[in-house]
This record gives structure tokens, C-alpha cells and sequence, in this order.
């Protein structure tokens, strides 16, 4: 295992977000329709730029929101990261829309799928791809997320709480293939 | 008059505790120090450029379809801000953190003209329902305990509330939510705003801020000017430092860069409120280098025993001290200058290493021309220290009160009312027998005719002078077995008391009657770590001579002095046999933080009583004297005392040494006053207790 994925999965795992491994996209999302369907979630809510990685089924509902008060129902998120950051174990969005934001944020479970190639050693290294990124005036809201673990907050009493407004949980699917 | 919580004192202490061991872990494999140079360079440069880098960034912001407004002070922001609320139709706004909204009291504004102001961030929220102002800038309810918060959340939802905290959170989740959704509008503050593509940069570990920004239709960012980075490179540094100092988190849970608005419309409002001034001011310019990580709260002993509660306007601590003075006015800023114990231990732990202690100073001073000297410091510092012959009359007269004045042991009778405040929690030395230079005098008779290594002065400042002259002696002692013809200094004051108190001219006058007398191309031993502060560092600034900064270069603390100058020879005057000494060492302020001497002196304690020294918790932990501190604010010294003596008797030590006789007389004080039986000596005095007797020694 090159370091620069170990150290990723260690210091996501430290950010207390949990890591699994899957070869490719199709076994990811099969291990997501068995996931849901074990924790008895029906209600997901998938972010616009993951929407092709998975079909609704019998046992799932893909939410199919029209404001975002809709994204309240889900018990959870589908989300593509598109970087993951090793030096912190952090992930990488590029928003481009608020549902994709929203998506990220408003479920109580986060199950983010990232490539493994697309994990660069600190975020320096992506400096140039966010600040142009940033700079698109192609797209209507050109934002970048870091997300690094789930929701928390220390605010009583110093001690760590998590899901006080975002995710309680966060996966990371870790996958080894490239995506179609 | 300042009241002290237990109960917060507590949360505050282990707060500290848990926090300094998070943020050493954090920054494993970092280098901390070259870390917060850059970033401090890297403000500088910035802050020379400011406008030009604001403009570009408004600009950029502009492009991306954001709407950029100016506030020249707080009226003009609340303004703005209330009339982008009023064009949308805004009867709610929710807002994720933000100390400039605080600084400009929006809420309160805000809610005089018909616009609910939401706070969302959960400590900020729970503050705000107990009606209260956050106490850390970081950790807005730590004065909170669960139960407290409890009770707040069942009188907000009229229903009982469990004091559990995953109950609370939920709570907290579910009410927020509804809050933020039946907003219209929501208000963020940024953690930086980059110059090269217009982004906000926003840190937050609940998420908040992403919600705030994205479900209300109008979402506006309130920044203050300084806030300004050129490249998205730059705000990397800043992300490598911020949260790893503020929380010890190598990242936190959230950052977003915000540059295009979302689907609704997105305000950005640049607030100056005195910065350009502040910018204009070379000498405290250095203060827009804070990045509000707080870390100088968590570390500092005054606001650890008082908290943010009663240290702070808005703004907290140190460097809520000078923010105020400018932000809020001198005035407003007075009680929090007073409060500074001048330890230098937040400079340590700054991330852009801002020098709040010497711009504290500078404060003070300020202070003393616009409103005016504090009378009793008059007396002090323009009555009496300013007029070295009535100086030495009190002192004289002290010495003839001498035999009625003093108990046995050493210590003065417990003193009348007018004194009270010297003596309420520690007992007060007995002024000496004889001052230092007398006693030099007959013990070191032959000095001038000894055959040396060389010559060197020694001065010894004036605790060690009246009260103290044994740890004169003792350092005499160790100096003339290396073979060196001690020279005595002149028995004057510093300056370094008067400096600190804002009385700068008269701390010029009193440097240079000593410097006159400080002539010769010589070392100058100090045994005080603070008169070495004064010499070494607070003079020169102060003149800005070539002659304070050569006097400057020559000055060598003591323990310092013996590693560096006489490391191969000083270990042969001790035994190498191990003593039955228990010691433990108690790090003085200046002695660790300015002259980083500390190291040195366990050294050498080591060295001479042949075994590792019995670390204290907390050893760097300042005692509480701080000169005149002590008088002026016994309270809080009184508390810093005793942590203190917990630390040593807790130790398992029965001496415990250190390099300030300032520390000494409050500690040695303490022990007396609390029955304790723990020794206090100055390293000097353990050294020569230790060396090794030889025919002819003294």
C-alpha cells in the first residue's frame, strides 16, 4: 500500500470518519444498497454529481428534491469527493451547486465515494487546481469544501460531540478503479 | 475589584491542560516556529499592501456576481447590513461565528430596528439565550457547565431538558435547523479573503457556516479589512497554523471557500472600524497580524483564574487589550492593560508572534498621556523611585524600624491597613540586616587585588539589594572560585519598574543613571531575570542608542552565563557524588520566556547536586508577583500563588529553586504564610551551597 493512501485512511480514521476499501465503483455501490438496507435507511439523498452512481430501488429511495427543506428527509447522503487530502485526511469537493453543498451537510450519515488516485499528499499540492477552480466564472457558484470528519463541536464543557449540524457519520468508500 | 469562580477556574485549568497536549500533537513532525515566521512575514507584507489587495479582491468578488460595501466603523456597518436585511425583506437572520459582529454589536442593532439576529454556532447560541457575551473567542459558552445549559435550553423551550450532552446536542440540532430554515437571510464572518480569485475563506468544525451560507436566500459575508491574504497558497499556511494552535485539530470539520453566491444574492461588508489607523501606526500595526486563534487565552495565567467573562470588552485577554484600545477605545481598554501580568507566555504560543506583552507596555503608556497617570503610580514612580536619594532614606529608615518591624524568622510583622495590600496573602520579607553592597563589601574584601580570569560586574538589582543579599553573596561566591574578580554594579533601580507601568521617561532616567556607572567593556552578571529583561532588551528600545545596545550585549543572566561561557570548568566545582537534596525548579517568567535561561539553570542545579531535579506540573505557571501586580490585583496573584504551591508540595521536593527574587519573595511568602515547610532558593544560592570546600574558599 503506497503511504501516501495509508496515511490518508490513518488520519481520516484519527478525524473519526470510518474508511472502507472497494476495487471498484460497481462493488462500492453494492456494498451501499446492503449498508442501507441493513441499517434500515430508505430515504437517501444522492448529490447531483454522484446521481450516476446509483439507481433507486425497491428498498431505496432516491430523494428527489425540489428546495432544500426536501434534503431533511434523508437519513442519508451520497456524495463524490473529488480529492481526498492525506496529510489530514481530509476530502475535496468543487461545488458547483448548493445541492451538492447541501447534500454533504444536511444528512445525519455521509457516505462519500473517493478514488484512491485522487489522493494527493498535502493541500498544497492542489493549490492551483482550487484557485482555479475559484476563479471559473463559467459556473454559477464556484465554491470548495474540505470536509475532514464528521460534525463537531466541543462548545460544552470541552468535550467532543459529533452531529450538532452536519453529519454524525461519515463513511469514506474508498475505491480503486476510475469511475465511468 | 475582580471575583474569582472556583468552578471556572477549574474548567479553565484543565481546559489549558487537555489543550496544550492536543496542540503539541498536532504539530508533531512541524516545525511551529519557522511555521509562524513565515506566516507573520507573510502578514507583514500583506498588511504594507493592504488596500491594494482589498481592491483586488473586491474586484474578483464583483465578477463572481458578489456585492462588496465598505463600513468605515460599526454605525456604518449595522447600517449596511440592516438595509441589505431591509431590500430582501429579511425578518430573520441567522449567523455562523463571527467577532466582527460582536465588535460592532449587530444584535443588539439589529434587533432595536425589527430583525431577529439568530446565532447558530452552538456555543455562540447558548450565550446568547442565557443573554450573556461569549467568554473565548474560540469557545464562546466554556463558562457554561452541562447542567447550566440544561437549564437554559428548558427555560428557551419551556420543557425539561436532560443534562446529558448527546441530549443537549439534539436538542441544539433540531431547534437550529428550524432556526436556519425559517431564516431569510444568513451572515457569516471569514477567516480570510482571498485577494487572487475573491473567495471568503470560512473555518467551522459544526457546519454551521455551510448551512448558513447555502439555505437562506441572502447570505452575507462581514469581514474586517485585515482579514485580506493575496493567494489561495497563502490561506494554506494559514490553515497549516490556525486550527492546529486554536483547537490542536490538524484541520477543522468544515472549511469553505466561498467565491460565486449561491442561488440567492450574496453581500460582502468590509469593515474598518480604526484599522486603517491601527495600519498607519508603525509600532501596532503588528496587532492586525492576529488571526483569532486564541491561543494566547488558553495560555494566559490571568485569564485561566478570571476568564473572558471580566477579562475582555468584546475582545479578550492581552490582545483584547489592544484591539479595544483602538476598536472600542482607551478607555474601554484600561481595566484589560491593568490586567496583563507581562509573563511573555502567549508571545511564545502566538502565531504570528505579535509581542503583546511590550505592546501592552506601550499601551500603558499611551494611557498615562490621554487619561491621565493613576495618582498612587505617581507617587510610586514620579514621587519616590524617580528620586534615588529618597529611595535609599526609606529604605535607610526600614533598616533602623528594623529589630520592631521584623518577626524572627526574617519576615516583617503583619503590616497596618495602609500596607495591607502587600501582605493579605503572602507574608512580606523583613528588610536585611545590611543591604548586598555593604555586606559584598566585607565579605569580598581582597577582590580588587585578586589574580583573575578576569574581571566582571555584577549587578544584582534591588530585591537582592534590601531584602535579599545571601543570593548576592551565593552568586559572588560561585564567580570568584571560576577565578573572576567580581566587580559590584550600583545599587539602583533598573527602570524595568517604571517601564512596565507606562512611566517610560522615567525608566529612561533611571537606566541611565545606572548606565553611568556601567561603563567598562565587561560582562554584567544579573540575578534578577526581570532587571536582565530591562537591560537586555526594554533599554535599548527605549533610547535607541548605541550605547544601551552595547550595554545590552554585554549583559549575561547568571546561569546563562555559566553554561555558555564557562561549561567545561563550572561542573568541577561541585561533587560528583549524588546528594540527598529533593529539588524542584520553578521556571520565572522573563527568566524562561524573554532570556530562555530556564534550560540552563536546571543545568546547572543538576550538575550540582549530582541527580535529575523533581519537575513541578506546570512549572512554567507564573506565581503571581509580577511587581506591583501583586498590590494592584492581589486577588488574582493570590490565586496564581496558591496553584502554585499546590505544584510544589505536590512535587514530592523539599527546595524548590528558581532565578527570580521577585518569585522568591512571593513564594518563600506563601510557604511562610501557609505553614509550609518547602525551601525556596535562587539557583545562585544552591550552586554555592554545593561547591566543593577547598582550603582558602570563601
Amino acid at each position: 500500500m503506497p503511504d501516501i493512501i495509508k496515511t490518508f485512511i490513518d488520519n481520516a480514521i484519527a478525524s473519526e470518519a470510518r474508511v472502507k476499501r472497494f476495487s471498484g465503483f460497481e462493488e462500492a455501490i453494492d456494498f451501499v444498497s446492503l449498508f442501507l438496507k441493513r441499517e434500515k435507511i430508505q430515504n437517501i439523498a444522492v448529490a447531483p454529481d454522484a446521481l450516476c452512481f446509483i439507481k433507486a430501488t425497491n428498498e431505496i429511495s432516491i430523494l428527489e428534491p425540489r428546495c432544500a427543506e426536501d434534503y431533511l428527509r434523508a437519513e442519508a447522503g451520497l456524495v463524490l469527493a473529488h480529492y481526498g487530502v492525506a496529510e489530514t485526511g481530509t476530502l475535496v469537493h468543487l461545488d458547483c451547486k448548493d445541492e451538492e453543498k447541501i447534500a454533504w451537510t444536511l444528512p445525519p450519515l455521509c457516505l462519500c465515494l473517493l478514488e484512491k488516485s485522487r489522493i494527493v499528499a498535502d493541500l498544497e499540492s492542489l493549490s492551483s487546481i482550487l484557485s482555479g477552480h475559484l476563479s471559473l466564472t463559467t459556473i454559477p457558484s464556484p465554491q470548495v469544501s474540505l470536509v475532514t470528519g464528521p460534525s463537531r463541536t466541543a462548545d460544552i464543557e470541552c468535550q467532543l460531540s459529533i452531529g450538532v449540524h452536519g453529519p454524525s457519520s461519515l463513511l469514506i468508500l474508498l475505491v480503486d478503479g476510475n469511475p465511468e | 475589584m475582580t471575583k474569582i469562580d472556583p468552578d471556572l477556574k477549574k474548567i479553565l485549568k484543565e481546559f489549558s491542560h487537555d489543550y496544550l497536549l492536543k496542540r503539541q500533537e498536532s504539530f508533531k513532525g512541524l516545525d511551529f516556529e519557522s511555521l509562524r515566521t513565515e506566516l507573520a512575514e507573510l502578514k507583514d507584507r500583506v498588511l504594507a499592501q493592504n488596500g491594494k489587495y482589498l481592491l483586488q479582491f473586491e474586484e474578483k468578488a464583483r465578477s463572481h456576481g458578489s456585492q462588496v460595501l465598505r463600513a468605515k466603523d460599526s454605525a456604518e456597518a449595522n447600517r449596511l447590513i440592516f438595509e441589505i436585511l431591509k431590500k430582501h425583506g429579511v425578518k430573520k437572520l441567522v449567523k455562523s461565528k463571527s467577532m466582527v459582529s460582536e465588535e460592532i454589536g449587530l444584535n443588539e442593532f439589529l434587533l432595536g430596528n425589527g430583525v431577529e439576529a439568530r446565532e447558530t454556532d452552538l456555543g455562540e447560541w447558548i450565550v446568547q439565550l442565557a443573554r450573556e457575551r461569549p467568554t473565548h473567542m474560540v469557545m464562546p459558552a466554556i463558562h457554561l457547565t452541562r447542567k447550566e445549559v440544561a437549564e437554559i435550553f428548558s427555560k428557551h423551550l419551556g420543557e425539561e431538558v436532560s443534562n446529558e450532552i448527546p441530549a443537549l446536542i439534539r436538542v441544539a440540532r433540531e431547534e437550529l435547523r428550524k432556526e436556519i430554515f425559517s431564516a431569510q437571510a444568513g451572515l457569516t464572518g471569514a477567516n480570510a479573503l482571498i485577494a487572487e480569485n475573491g473567495a471568503a475563506m470560512l473555518l467551522t468544525n459544526e457546519g454551521n457556516g455551510r448551512l448558513v451560507s447555502t439555505i437562506p436566500q441572502v447570505h452575507i459575508v462581514l469581514a474586517s479589512i485585515e482579514k485580506v491574504l493575496p493567494r489561495i497558497q497563502d490561506a494554506d499556511l494559514l490553515l497549516k497554523i490556525l486550527p492546529r494552535n486554536a483547537t490542536g485539530q490538524a484541520l477543522t470539520s468544515y472549511v469553505s471557500f466561498i467565491a460565486g453566491p449561491h442561488r440567492g444574492a450574496q453581500y460582502i461588508v468590509l469593515v474598518d472600524n480604526h484599522r486603517s489607523e491601527i495600519l498607519a501606526d508603525s509600532k501596532f500595526r503588528e496587532i492586525l497580524r492576529c488571526i483569532k486563534c486564541s491561543a494566547c487565552l488558553n495560555v494566559c495565567p490571568v485569564y485561566q483564574i478570571l476568564g473572558g467573562s471580566q477579562y475582555s470588552h468584546i475582545y479578550m485577554g492581552g490582545i483584547g487589550s489592544l484591539l479595544t484600545a483602538w476598536i472600542h477605545g482607551l478607555k474601554e481598554s484600561k481595566q484589560l492593560a491593568d490586567l496583563c501580568l507581562g509573563c511573555h507566555r502567549c508571545e511564545e504560543i502566538c502565531a504570528t508572534k505579535i509581542a503583546i506583552s511590550d505592546l501592552i507596555v506601550a499601551l500603558r503608556e499611551r494611557l498615562n498621556k490621554v487619561l491621565g497617570k493613576p495618582f498612587w503610580k505617581k507617587i510610586v514612580f514620579d514621587g519616590v523611585i524617580a528620586h534615588p536619594p529618597l529611595l535609599q532614606g526609606i529604605f535607610h529608615a526600614a533598616r533602623v524600624a528594623r529589630p520592631i518591624v521584623t518577626e524572627r524568622l526574617g519576615f516583617a510583622r503583619k503590616m497596618p491597613l495602609a500596607m495591607k495590600k502587600f501582605d493579605r496573602f503572602r507574608s512580606f520579607p523583613g528588610i536585611a540586616r545590611k543591604p548586598f553592597s555593604q555586606s559584598f563589601e566585607e565579605n569580598f574584601p581582597s577582590a580588587k587585588e585578586m589574580e583573575t580570569e578576569g574581571s566582571l560586574i555584577l549587578f544584582a538589582g534591588c530585591l537582592i539589594e534590601h531584602f535579599y543579599p545571601e543570593i548576592g553573596l551565593s552568586a559572588s561566591r560561585v564567580l570568584s572560585r571560576l577565578g573572576y574578580k567580581v566587580k559590584l554594579g550600583p545599587a539602583a533601580c533598573c527602570g524595568f519598574p517604571s517601564a512596565n507601568s507606562g512611566f517610560s521617561s522615567r525608566s529612561k532616567q533611571a537606566f541611565e543613571r545606572l548606565s553611568a556607572h556601567l561603563k567598562e567593556e565587561e560582562f554584567i552578571i544579573t540575578l534578577c531575570p526581570t532587571c536582565a529583561t530591562m537591560l537586555k532588551h526594554i533599554a535599548p528600545q527605549l533610547l535607541k542608542s548605541e550605547k544601551a545596545r552595547n550595554l545590552a550585549s554585554r549583559v549575561f543572566p547568571f546561569s546563562q552565563f555559566l553554561i555558555q561561557k564557562e561549561k567545561e570548568r563550572i561542573s568541577n566545582l561541585f561533587s560528583a557524588q549524588p546528594c540527598s537534596w529533593r529539588v524542584t525548579y520553578h521556571d520565572s517568567c522573563h527568566h524562561k520566556y524573554f532570556l530562555k535561561a530556564s534550560e540552563d539553570s536546571r543545568r546547572l542545579i543538576q550538575m550540582s547536586i549530582g541527580k535529575e531535579i523533581l519537575e513541578m506540573e506546570s512549572s512554567d505557571a507564573c506565581c503571581g508577583f509580577a511587581g506591583i501586580f501583586s498590590v494592584s490585583h492581589p486577588e488574582i496573584s493570590e490565586a496564581l500563588l496558591e496553584e502554585k504551591l499546590v505544584s510544589i508540595t505536590s512535587s514530592g521536593a523539599e527546595i524548590v529553586a528558581l532565578d527570580c527574587p521577585g518569585c522568591l519573595l512571593q513564594i518563600r511568602g506563601g510557604c511562610h504564610r501557609h505553614g509550609c515547610s518547602i525551601v525556596v532558593k535562587h539557583t545562585a544560592e544552591i550552586l554555592a551551597e554545593r561547591l566543593i570546600i577547598t582550603s582558602g574558599a570563601r
